[in-house]
């Protein structure tokens, strides 16, 4: 019973990392240059840390695999709004549909 | 006339709050127009009913709140500045009246809602947008009060209609003064998740919910509207489908009445209304 709660508990905190990067870059523009400048660097040395795959999927700009992974989705278009990790709006929007195509909306 | 010996409610209103509209009217975009009409008739509303303050229902988009997540918050510092998440919106200083901001903390906690006191704090663009159209060049004092809408667990709107009678009864415990109450949110919006349009960034994926909380807003019918405002009818509508909950609030304030004014922008998911002398 306690390995499979740790585990858990190990995924709940690196969701929490992504989701307050994402929130720090709204609020911080020092860190939107550095993820600018040196994404991978910037990345490896916040705090709390990201795990390896949270890393490899940010660097990708994979949205659509952080989406699924657990991340807030308001928060994700963060990176996207301030063109951050080759993501724009678009691509963001584009992505993260694609993940959940049983969600897309028509457009009006 | 004598003065009131207590404080007043003199006004209400519902407003959305989409960050790009002051850049749409600045920039003369398609929609200026229309959003600039809608905020005028809010505008011209609250002008009239000539308000001491404006106490400001609102939920926070992250920018104040993620480490530490209140439920219920109220301002209580004696100024703000903002928008602290859109650079564009022209940035502005906003005076709180920080004495009404604090009686309104301690009657709530005395009546068994334990809302914190943000002692410094930042407005982001639920603020100061609308302000922007509404009290652009005017001064007013407002008691920002913030209702988590966005991160589960959510307060009940049952919970929130119950808050907004609360604030009813602690302005009228206030010594004087006119308040207007003003809910800032949308009914049905989805903002960067896989519910957006495919053209961008936002999308409305409950349509008929908003239908729904408009025909309830035109029929006075707040009662109903609190039971249909299930969590998972919330979720529904959209990761900010919450926003509904600064409404009902609003709307716990004063008798049931139908709006004076209710303008719709249905592609929005949200309205414009107005209840002068609730």
């Amino acid at each position: 019973m306690v390995r499979p709660r740790l585990r858990n508990l190990a995924l709940a905190v690196s969701v929490y990392a992504v989701n307050k990067l994402c929130r720090r870059v709204v609020q911080e523009p020092e860190l939107r240059r550095s993820l600018a400048e040196q994404p991978e660097a910037t990345l490896r040395a916040l705090a709390p840390p990201l795990s390896e795959e949270e890393i490899a999927m940010l660097l990708a700009g994979d949205v659509g695999a952080l989406a699924k992974h657990g991340t807030n989705h308001f928060l994700l278009h963060q990176l996207a709004r301030w063109g951050l990790l080759g993501l724009d709006l678009p691509t963001h929007g584009a992505r993260i549909r694609a993940a959940f195509p049983e969600q897309a909306l028509r457009s009006p | 006339m004598a003065a009131a010996s207590v404080a007043e409610l003199v006004g209400a209103f519902g407003v959305p709050h989409n960050p790009h509209f002051p850049d749409w009217v600045r920039d003369g975009a398609p929609l200026a127009g229309e959003v600039s009409e809608m905020y005028a008739t809010v505008a011209e509303a609250l002008a009239a009913c000539k308000p001491d303050a404006l106490l400001y229902i609102t939920s926070d988009h992250y920018n104040l709140f993620f480490e530490t997540l209140p439920v219920f918050m109220i301002g209580v510092a004696e100024s703000a500045v903002g928008a602290s998440d859109y650079p564009t919106i022209p940035r502005r200083e906003v005076r709180i009246d920080s004495r009404l901001a604090r009686h309104l903390q301690r009657y709530l906690l005395e009546h068994d809602f334990d809302v914190g006191a943000l002692q410094e704090l930042t407005l982001d663009h639920t603020v100061i947008a609308p302000l922007w159209f509404i009290a652009a060049n005017w001064d007013l004092p407002i008691v920002p009060f913030f209702i988590n809408a966005f991160l589960r667990p959510l307060p009940s709107a049952r919970r929130c209609f119950a808050l907004g009678r609360a604030l009813r009864e602690a302005i009228t415990a206030y010594p004087a003064g006119r308040v207007a109450v003003v809910a800032s949110g949308s009914f049905s919006v989805e903002i960067g998740g896989p519910r957006i349009f495919a053209d961008a960034h936002v999308g409305v994926p409950a349509p008929e919910w908003t239908d729904r909380v408009l025909e309830l807003l035109r029929a006075a019918d707040v009662e109903t509207l609190v039971r249909e405002s299930t969590d998972e009818q919330l979720a529904a509508a959209g990761n900010a489908g919450g926003e509904v909950l600064d409404w009902i609030t609003m709307l716990a304030m004063f008798d049931p009445a139908p709006p004076a004014t209710l303008d719709v922008q249905p592609w929005f998911g949200h309205a414009y209304a107005t209840w002068p002398s609730p």
